[in-house]
């Protein structure tokens, strides 16, 4: 799926042959366009494979290649650079996209890491948490059905909107909770060596996991109670 | 997405929507997540204790057209069956009998799930031991 060329070998550039190791977009003596990059998603803004980013000079850095990569830069070029210019667009465009969002930088990562997704190796723990989360879950579920049907009906249901809009409040503070954690993970990971970056990439699995079942709640939530 | 035939019918007409008393020894209740998407999904059985054969099905599940369809179906495939029967029912002919596109597996993955799940509450419940093979976590 995703496919990291080992940036140690040199790279030559199709247009002025001098070798570059790493796997830019443009080449860096002559500034040609380059075929496209295996690299994977940090390697195409130059940026190290980390989680805290500088979010500015990620920005930045994608209107920088936005710019360089204008179709009318390529009006005169060759047709297998003009075909680049618009694989190298996507990708960019693709790997901001990711690279900007906290979570899915985070799946991102882990995913390029190698590490299977829904598949907490604590389990025995991620289970137990899980298991009450999941109850809850689906108990707010259940009043959320009975507020639709309320509503369908037309009827006002005083008490079960207070306990949604409670509900929404604590699960809006779970949620801050666990990005504040996936934060704390973050740290680990950028900063540890290969245990200590194990145990953050297991860590993020579950939290990551959680979040899943919060936000779809909340969306739900907010949903019922927008109007 | 382009839904098919069946899974439309299961969605528009779910079987066996509902609910069994949680606290009742013969009735087994399963209640599993997908961590992919988030949705959640409840099945319940109830066990005649002497022939070990699902009485009765029901489930609620909050979540995608597929998982509702997987869940509506797996309710329809175990009811008269025995435990042990129930528990040989494999995602992938879920899959297949509702014809699931690959980014949908995980959705009849859910519905197995609650199976297992659903009979394990109900013989642990009960204090039956579970068949080592049968029970092996995957
Ligand atoms: S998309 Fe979540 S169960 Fe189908
Ligand atoms: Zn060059």
């Amino acid at each position: 799926m995703l496919k990291v060329l080992d940036s140690a070998v040199p790279v030559a550039c199709w247009s002025c042959s001098v070798a570059h190791n790493e796997s830019t977009l443009f080449c860096p003596d002559c500034s040609k366009i380059q075929p496209p990059s295996t690299g994977d998603f940090f390697s195409v803004f130059g940026i190290e494979r980390r989680l805290n980013l500088d979010l500015a000079a990620l920005e930045r850095a994608f209107h920088r290649l936005s710019r360089q990569l204008h179709p009318d830069r390529f009006v005169r070029a060759s047709a297998s650079e003009k075909q680049w210019s618009l694989a190298d667009t996507a990708l960019v465009n693709d790997a901001y996209r990711t690279l900007k969002d906290p979570l899915r930088r985070t799946e991102y990562l882990l995913k390029l890491e190698g590490v299977e997704m829904g598949a907490p190796a604590d389990a025995s723990r991620a289970l137990d948490q899980k298991t009450n989360l999941l109850e809850e879950v689906f108990e707010l579920n259940m009043q959320l059905d009975e507020m639709r049907a309320a509503k369908k009906a037309g009827q006002r249901n005083a008490e079960l909107e207070e306990t949604l809009r409670q509900a929404r409040k604590w699960n809006a503070g779970r949620v801050e909770a666990v990005d504040c954690q996936m934060r704390e993970q973050w740290t680990r990971w950028d900063a540890g060596d290969a245990a200590a970056r194990t145990a953050a990439q297991r860590e993020l699995v579950a939290l990551l996991d959680r979040r899943r079942f919060l936000s779809n709640l909340l969306r739900d939530v907010n949903e019922i109670l927008k109007d | 997405m382009a839904y098919s035939d069946k899974v439309v019918d299961h969605y528009n007409n779910p079987r066996n929507v509902g609910t069994l008393d949680k606290s009742a020894a013969e009735v087994g209740t399963g209640l599993v997540g997908a961590p992919e998407c988030g949705d959640v999904m409840r099945l319940q059985i109830k066990v005649n204790p002497a022939t070990q054969v699902i009485e009765e099905a029901k489930f609620k599940t909050f979540g995608c057209g597929s998982a509702i369809a997987s869940s509506s179906l797996a309710t329809e495939w175990i009811k008269g069956r025995t435990i042990d029967d129930a528990l040989k029912i494999k995602n992938t002919e879920i899959v297949k009998e509702l014809a699931l596109p690959p980014v949908k597996i995980h959705c009849s993955v859910l519905a197995e799930d609650a199976i297992r799940a659903a009979i394990g509450d109900w013989r642990k419940k009960n204090n039956l031991d579970e068949p080592a093979a049968a029970e092996q976590v995957k």
